[in-house]
């Protein structure tokens, strides 16, 4: 294993790598301060207190100040700023003699977090401006304040996120992000140093080794593994819910086991692929695309209820969707263990794969009866 | 050798450069899967995955301990939006929760005892919504629908208000909205989930699959050759750009044409956003696909087996999607990495389409994009010619030797 520094890059270096893009690219949890751009076709001391009072909201930076509808919207696709708000001519005038003057906001939502998240800061602002408005003309008709709020705003509503209470974007996506990587790793170096044994026809060898035993000779070439992919995947835990300090309302010691058999049940993944033919690039083929489709297939960016029915079933056969369940139960809703069980259990029974193709992969190191090229 | 006559003969080399190199393409498998079938198939697999813009009927339960007619009516709105369903109805919310925490329903609203007393009695009263975050989708959909339901009847009540305390008709109006604003959203008009993220998947489909295909074609050839060493001298006759040159066109050709079925008959038949012109989108594409090959010829010279280049680079996929500043807004990547991402060009490839296809830019918008790609593409070819030149001075070297040493035999 330490010949080759492919060993060494495809586990500790990429894996670290993975750890610090990730951390360090998504350090702020919300993209703050997001450009937008402001027509201000009034400019009288309401719309230009309007847009300072946007300035003071948490996602939103004012960066430009346009002349035109046409001149924002240019600048929206040369990608400069992701919404513009509209400001008529008159406006304050229309407001005052009470003609119901618009706001509009125009939102980019060809980048759809960005614009949904702007979008709700801007919404925020244009009530509380509307809303400072109706406060003032009640006033002067004389309301007291209980009944003023009462007809500001009969029904509230107020949002409560189960498990995230910040709806930090970063929880969504490291929290399946950095296992996904481990996967894909576990997947690759789990082809890999049993395919290469095939390819460089030493296979004989490597079963000498062993005494002839297929069972302590793939087990002696992947407990290395399995061992290293754990405590890189621990790392990754630890990095999320104590460094990160990300939503965990359950023992962690749940997220470390889970995790553990990520890497065992990936691996037996691996070893399935690498068995079918036994061909080293056809097993490296396979586990790319496996690994790759398997971050969707978790089931974060978008639910898997909500693809094709079809789409259900294909999800159970990837592990690390049965780890996205685990992780949505356990740290982030801490629901009692019970419910993930089955879970734990789906990612164990991937360990009965490797005996689909144990024979082969026996056969074919003695016989060495499998194309190379 | 006259001169018209070198050129003839570089030419030619050139020719059987591009001649050999679509026979080991297509001869190879592991190959024909990467850099034909993926290509292909890919697209139209994501697509399919991702074919539901947005979430439909999400399940959520309800806890009424109001009771009354207008906490049904409220609930009513809510169950009969698109993207939420009144799933379930419990008494209490810690009956909810035990749906919740069994995912039998993705949120909660929860509408408390007074509601329909303090509607009555002109007092402010709150419901409360409880959301699944485990996907941003579900906290966007359930928020959005509930919040629309709520405001409308809200408003409603309000004019109701207002004319109790005497105030009506037009006056009620203005008061009930003396700003009225509203939200115009641009270019995914539907805030679809695909049309937002299927743009920049497809140009990192192209560019993954070239660039790993690529790496398989000159791993192989090293793992091959007598030599280990990328271009054996039989092929090349001495000249490193006749080789770069034969080479590059083919799999600028091929991907001359999967490019035009990715990027403008898969969103057309996807229904994704394709509002650009589609010269401009091929004007994009020659660098983008020039900048990509010789990225990757340059890369391929390091990879000493067929399999390396999967092994290494296939985790790259998504760090390459999140540095194109798609998910995450460009404008707050931080300095380091956004000058780290320039590097590939995936970034401006990604941008430059989806600033033409989804925003509808003209080529001049997007000239920074557009002249990264053609920096890359010059200074990749550079790096390209460095490379292939030691590579094959290395050849030529060992195959002097071998020469030299069966002299001696």
């Amino acid at each position: 294993m330490v010949g080759r520094p492919i060993y060494f890059i495809s586990t500790f270096v990429i894996m670290s790598f993975c750890y610090v893009f990730f951390l360090t690219f998504f350090n702020e949890g919300q993209p703050n301060k997001m450009p937008i751009g402001v027509v201000d076709l009034d400019n009288s001391s309401l719309s230009r207190q309007f847009a300072r009072n946007l300035e003071s909201t948490q996602q939103v930076k004012t960066v430009m100040r346009l002349n035109s509808h046409k001149e924002a919207r240019e600048e929206m696709q040369l990608g400069n700023i992701y919404a513009f708000v509209e400001i008529k001519r008159h406006f304050a005038n229309d407001v005052i003699s009470n003609r119901r003057p618009p706001i509009t906001f125009y939102i980019n939502d060809g980048y759809l977090i960005a614009g949904s998240l702007i979008a709700k800061d801007i919404t925020y602002m244009s009530a509380a401006t509307s809303i400072g408005m109706q406060r003032k003309i009640l006033r002067a008709k004389g309301l007291d304040e209980t009944r003023i709020k009462g007809i500001i705003q009969p029904i509230a509503m107020d949002t409560h996120l189960i498990g995230n209470p910040w709806a930090n974007y970063g929880t969504y996506l490291l929290n399946v992000i950095l296992p996904g990587m481990l996967q894909i790793m576990v997947l690759m170096m789990t082809v890999f140093p049993i395919g290469v044994e095939y390819k460089e026809r030493t296979t004989r060898e490597w079963l000498d080794g062993s005494g002839n035993a297929m069972l302590p000779a793939l087990a002696g070439k992947l407990v290395p593994y399995t061992i290293i992919f754990t405590i890189l995947g621990v790392i990754g835990n630890i990095l999320l819910y104590k460094y990160m300090r990300y939503p965990l309302n359950s023992s962690i010691g749940w997220m470390f086991l889970a995790t553990f058999f990520l890497v065992i049940s990936s691996q037996a993944v691996g070893i399935l692929f690498i068995g079918i033919t036994p061909v080293l690039r056809d097993g490296v083929t396979f586990a790319g695309l496996f690994g790759t489709l398997g971050i969707t297939f978790a089931g974060s960016t978008f639910p898997i209820e909500q693809m094709p029915a079809a789409t259900r079933i294909l999800s159970d056969l990837f592990p690390i969707h049965h780890y996205f369940n685990i992780y949505v139960d356990q740290a982030l809703n801490g629901v009692e263990i019970h419910h993930s069980f089955i879970s734990y259990i789906a990612m164990l029974s991937f360990m009965i794969l490797p005996l689909f193709v144990f024979f082969r992969l026996k056969n074919a190191a003695i016989s060495q009866n499998y194309p190379t090229k | 050798m006259s001169k018209h006559r070198k050129f003839i003969s570089i030419l030619k080399d050139t020719l059987n450069v591009l001649k050999i190199e679509f026979r080991t393409l297509f001869k190879d498998r592991g190959v024909v899967i990467m850099l034909v079938l993926a290509p292909l198939a890919y697209p139209i697999l994501y697509c399919s995955l991702y074919k539901n813009e947005t979430l439909i009927d999400v399940p959520i339960a309800a806890v009424d301990c109001s009771r009354s007619q207008e906490s049904r009516e409220l609930l009513r709105h809510i169950d009969a939006t698109q993207n939420v369903e009144i799933e379930s109805r419990f008494n209490t919310l810690a009956e909810a929760k035990e749906a919740y925490n069994a995912k039998k329903v993705h949120g909660v609203v929860y509408i408390p005892a007074d509601f329909s007393k303090k509607l009555a009695s002109g007092e402010q009263t709150t419901v409360s919504i409880y959301c699944d975050i485990s996907s941003f989708m579900y906290y966007r959909i359930i928020n959005q629908a509930c919040s629309n339901c709520v405001l409308a009847m809200s408003n409603q009540v309000q004019i109701e208000r207002l004319n109790a305390n005497g105030i009506t008709g037009q006056a009620a109006t203005i008061i009930s909205s003396p700003i009225p604003y509203n939200g115009v959203i641009l270019y995914n008009e539907g805030a679809g989930f695909a049309s937002f993220l299927m743009p920049a998947i497809l140009i990192l489909i192209i560019f993954q699959t070239l660039f790993l295909g690529i790496g398989m074609i000159a791993g192989t050839s090293r793992g091959e050759n007598r030599f280990h060493v990328l271009v054996s001298s039989s092929v090349h006759r001495g000249g490193t750009i006749r080789v770069i040159i034969g080479k590059s066109i083919c799999y600028f050709v091929l991907y001359a044409a999967w490019s035009f079925f990715i990027l403008s008959i898969t969103p057309r038949l996807f229904n994704l956003p394709h509002i650009g012109i589609p010269a401009d989108v091929m004007m994009l594409m020659v660098p983008f696909l020039l900048a990509t090959i010789f990225f990757s010829m340059t890369v391929s010279v390091f990879l000493p087996h067929r399999e390396t280049g999967m092994v290494v680079f296939m985790f790259m996929t998504l760090i390459l999607l999140f540095l194109s500043g798609v998910s995450w807004p460009q404008s707050n990547i931080n300095g380091f990495w956004r000058a780290f991402a320039w590097i590939f060009p995936s970034t401006s490839g990604v941008q430059g389409y989806i600033k033409i296809n989804t925003l509808g830019a003209d080529l001049h918008h997007i000239s920074f994009e557009y002249f990264s790609l053609w920096i890359q593409s010059i200074v990749y070819f550079g790096t390209t010619c460095w490379a292939y030149h030691w590579q094959i001075k290395k050849s030529s070297k060992s195959a002097k030797e071998l020469a030299e040493e069966s002299d001696t035999i």
